[in-house]
């Protein structure tokens, strides 16, 4: 009972603590590969609690309810995925839930932004629930591939199978599915190339427009939120999870290092340019991953 | 109690409502109000009571026979309740109209003739019953006049077809086994031929598909829903159209029996398999339909097609979780649609349109409506915590575990779609700038907002304790032979994924509780107008500046060329044909007398010529 607890409050601090880690580590990364030195690794951490002290303009109680709510459900999808062995809500709902859990992260900001009243914020929404229609579709066929594969819908089993048999992008149709994942990454996070909803010299940020003081604290909170979750979905679905949390840490710097390096050299998509993309090479990879999958099992 | 007495109670409940019309306007609305409470409150009582009781003998020698069981239960709750609550909303929505007389029998009469087909125990029953619905929801839909008139004659043709074949059906039937009790029929029918058994399941599915708008036979049902009235466009996406699931249970599982569904046919070509896509078809269209619609109405009834694609998925996919997915999505949708028609019909009712485009801004001054939609939307998309969630979760799961994850495939891409048009719903009601026009604008009556806060707390309930509606869903399960479900008060386990919504519930409560305390310690927040910090403070010219119009433009461009209704393009030339070939009879039939005579001796003259030619007789 005590360890659980304890892994419960650890699990988003630790998560948290990675995220913002991630964020420092992005700017710094991006600052290199541009010829510049780029901010201190701290960067974000002196931002939010800058922003957290200054003040702000609200628009009403769905306008804070939203933010929160958002923060609130990313809070609650750390503590599904295991991170190492640490899996304080395995046995809850598994997967599905993650997937369903999710959607408070986008919905909630929705609102939020929804009640801000401001077209830039509203043109924003409307992209990024596109641009999320548009990564789902391959997202949905990857994460039933690995469903399929492994039989079960407990991403903790998921990841103990890995354990045991090996990681799973070694087998043939996990490895078009992990390569998929890998491709709509930065769809998932909102990052160059699919940075379309928050295109600040388009439409002044989008969502976060309206956003001051704690407001943007807490949505850069909830971003490195988003970026823990999405690498450590992939870490726990492709490269087999880890015994423990450090190992586990190291393979999130891996990916996380890799795909910052691709986006660093992309230039912005349009809305419908990435929604064809999105709908074409990930989705036809994923496609063919579940349909071997799923030829395989029968 | 017999169950005579409920069906007299609701019959008699309309007329007398009727002739108290002619009387006095508020003692109508009074006595309406008490008899839909009234039946809600016999209903409940008949929990766990299973009857089969035979009342009329006289119809050629076939018994008419009534029976409750758990099944037509679970129903009938769904039917009385959602007739009480659209009652209720009516005393304010209707206030006013003409006829109104009128329209509390017609919704009475509906109310009635649905308990009398979930509780019919033989096939004439259920077929009188079944028309009684049929004709007095096309008098409702045909309310409005105008283009009601026109929506409700699709309704009622298409309806008419489904009639003839289930009469098709109950006749080969009848000539088959001799009788036409449920019962008898299900203990007969396991000695049919299977080609037998498949032209009654075409026979009957096509009626059930047609009440249940599976593609292709949905044309009639976005007209019929965004013209009617919307106290009855909630009932009629609610609980009208599950009529149809009702048939499907009854036909699948009751008389077939789940042995005979599952083994006709092969592989692919089997029939639950083709059943199932159908349901995926009828999932993945209406759904990328509806984001492209403008009248808040016809964008839910078009959500409405998509949500029923999910309820026929879990019922023809047949294993017992996807079963129960099935029934308990059938009693979700019943709650959530009928409460965001609601919604949409209160804010009609105050601003007189539904015109997506031109409203905005309304969460401030219909609060209530608001948290409603939000509840609703909630459920539609299937957020956690409420009671969409978990039987989108059972069919979800069943599909995938069970090998077919392409169908799931269909079923979650369907959800991604219903947030997009969700959220356009919210957002251009709702959320955004306030119009000029609305400045001032009422809130909405008590009368309208009170079915409001019960459908949401409904929704909320169910979310967080499923295991009270799945308790009932579990027994009707078992009384189709399958394995009972291992559920508790919140949640269900299995070794393959369990689900517990009261950890789900609690986690995000004291998450939403800590991020609001950190939120309050932060600087505090001044509460400002729209275009505080629009320009930077300069000047803003006083317009709209609220983004609805095509919101989702980029989408439309991409999707628009490949979302034509096809089917309703070919059933429009079908019925424009019909009327030219009936043209061109009438110039044969011109009503003359001579005419006729003309053609008496033309045959006559024509008879001869060839008997005199050829000799054949």
């Amino acid at each position: 009972m005590v360890t659980k607890v304890m892994q419960i409050i650890l699990c988003p601090l630790l998560s948290l603590v990675v995220g913002v880690f991630f964020l420092g580590l992005a700017r710094k990364i991006m600052a290199r590969i541009h010829w510049r030195y780029g901010p201190p690794l701290i960067q974000p951490v002196i931002d939010m609690l800058r922003l957290f002290y200054q003040k702000s303009v609200s628009h009403g109680h769905m306008f804070d309810l939203g933010i929160v709510l958002s923060l609130a459900g990313s809070i609650v999808v750390v503590l599904f995925l295991p991170f190492g062995r640490i899996c304080p809500l395995a046995g809850s709902g598994g997967l599905l839930v993650i997937l369903y859990v999710m959607l408070f992260a986008p919905l909630g900001i929705a609102l939020s932004g929804g009640q801000g009243a401001n077209p830039n914020i509203s043109i924003g929404i409307s992209r990024k629930l596109i641009l999320t229609l548009g990564y789902e579709v391959p997202l949905l066929l990857v994460l039933l591939a690995v469903m399929t594969h492994y039989k079960t819908i407990s991403i903790a089993e998921i990841v103990s199978i890995q354990q045991s048999t090996g990681w799973s992008i070694n087998s043939w149709p996990l490895l078009l599915s992990g390569l998929s994942y890998f491709l709509i990454m930065p769809a998932i996070l909102g990052i160059r190339p699919f940075d379309v909803s928050s295109a600040p010299q388009e439409i002044s940020s989008g969502p976060m427009v309206e956003y001051g003081g704690k407001y943007l604290a807490l949505a850069t909170i909830e971003h490195a939120f988003v970026l823990f979750i999405s690498i450590a979905l992939f870490v726990n679905l492709f490269l087999g999870g880890a015994a423990n949390p450090i190992v586990f840490f190291v393979k999130m710097l891996a990916v996380f290092v890799l795909g910052v390096c691709v986006n660093a050299v992309f230039p912005r998509f349009r809305i419908e340019q990435a929604v064809k993309y999105l709908w074409k090479w990930p989705t036809l990879l994923a496609f063919v991953g579940l349909v071997i999958a799923s030829a395989i099992r029968s | 109690m017999s169950l005579e007495l409920v069906l007299i109670a609701a019959f008699g409940g309309a007329l007398l409502t009727y002739l108290l019309g002619k009387i006095s306007h508020s003692v109508r609305d009074f006595f309406a109000v008490i008899v839909s409470l009234a039946l809600v409150a016999i209903v409940a009582c008949l929990y766990g009571r299973p009857v089969e009781e035979t009342f009329y003998f006289g119809f050629f020698d076939l018994g008419l026979v009534l029976r409750l069981n758990m099944l037509s239960w679970f129903f009938a709750v769904a039917i009385s309740t959602l007739g009480a609550l659209s009652i209720i909303f009516s005393l304010s929505y209707m206030r006013g109209r003409e006829r109104t007389d009128f329209y509390y029998l017609m919704m009475l009469l509906v109310n009635a003739a649905m308990l009398g087909v979930v509780l019919a125990g033989d096939l004439v029953c259920f077929y009188i019953f079944w028309e009684i619905m049929s004709w007095s929801a096309f008098l409702l839909i045909s309310y409005n006049k105008g283009p009601a008139l026109s929506a409700a004659m699709k309704y009622i043709i298409m309806s008419v077809i489904g009639s003839v074949c289930f009469l098709v059906g109950m006749l080969s039937l009848y000539a088959s086994f001799d009788t036409l009790n449920i019962s008898q029929v299900a203990s007969a029918i396991t000695s049919a031929s299977s080609a037998h058994i498949l032209f009654i399941l075409a026979a009957f599915g096509i009626a059930f598909g047609i009440k249940n708008a599976i593609l292709p036979f949905h044309t009639w049902l976005p007209d019929a829903h965004s013209e009617a009235p919307a106290s009855f466009s909630a009932v009629l996406s609610g609980i009208l159209i599950k009529m149809g699931t009702y048939g499907f249970l009854l036909l699948l599982y009751v008389i077939m029996g789940l042995r005979v569904f599952l083994s006709l046919g092969h592989g692919l070509f089997s029939f639950h398999y083709i059943l199932c896509l159908l349901g995926a078809v009828t999932i993945i269209i209406p759904t990328f339909i509806a984001m492209l619609q403008t009248d808040a109405k016809r964008l839910l009834a078009w959500s409405t097609v998509g949500q029923a694609g999910y309820i026929i998925l879990g019922i023809a996919f047949g294993t017992n979780l996807a079963l129960a997915g099935g029934i308990f999505h059938f009693f979700n949708h019943a709650l959530f649609k009928a409460l965001l028609f609601f919604t949409v019909g209160a804010v009609e009712f105050r601003t007189g349109t539904r015109d997506l485009d031109s409203l905005g801004g309304l969460a401030k001054k219909m609060p209530v409506l608001f948290i409603g939609t939000l509840a609703g939307i909630c459920a539609l998309i299937g957020i956690p915590l409420t009671s969409g969630f978990v039987s989108k979760w059972l069919i979800y799961k069943t599909l995938i575990l069970e090998g077919s994850p392409f169908l799931a495939f269909f079923a979650l891409v369907g959800t991604w779609g219903t947030v997009l048009y969700s959220y356009k719903l919210i957002h251009n009601i709702f959320l955004g700038q306030l119009p000029e026009k609305y400045k001032y604008i009422q809130k909405s009556p008590l009368s309208m907002q009170l079915p409001v806060v019960v459908l949401s707390f409904a929704i909320l309930l169910f979310g967080i304790l499923p295991g009270i509606p799945l308790k009932v869903i579990d027994a009707i399960g078992i009384s189709f032979g399958f394995e009972p479900l291992n559920i508790s008060l919140w949640g269900i386990a299995s070794e393959t994924g369990t689900l517990n919504t009261i950890n789900i519930f609690s986690a995000l409560l004291v998450a939403a509780i800590l991020v609001w305390v950190v939120f309050r310690l932060g600087a505090k927040s001044a509460l400002v107008p729209q275009q505080d910090s629009y320009a930077a403070g300069a000047h803003t010219p006083a317009d709209k500046y609220h983004y609805t119009v095509e919101f989702y433009n980029p989408l439309h461009r991409m999707i628009k060329p490949f979302l034509k209704d096809v089917v309703d393009e070919f059933y429009s030339w079908t019925a424009c044909s019909v009327q030219r070939l009936s043209n061109s009879v009438r110039r044969v039939y011109v009503g003359d007398v001579g005419y006729y005579v003309m053609y008496i001796v033309l045959f006559l003259a024509f008879l001869i010529l060839v008997q005199l030619k050829f000799k054949p007789w």
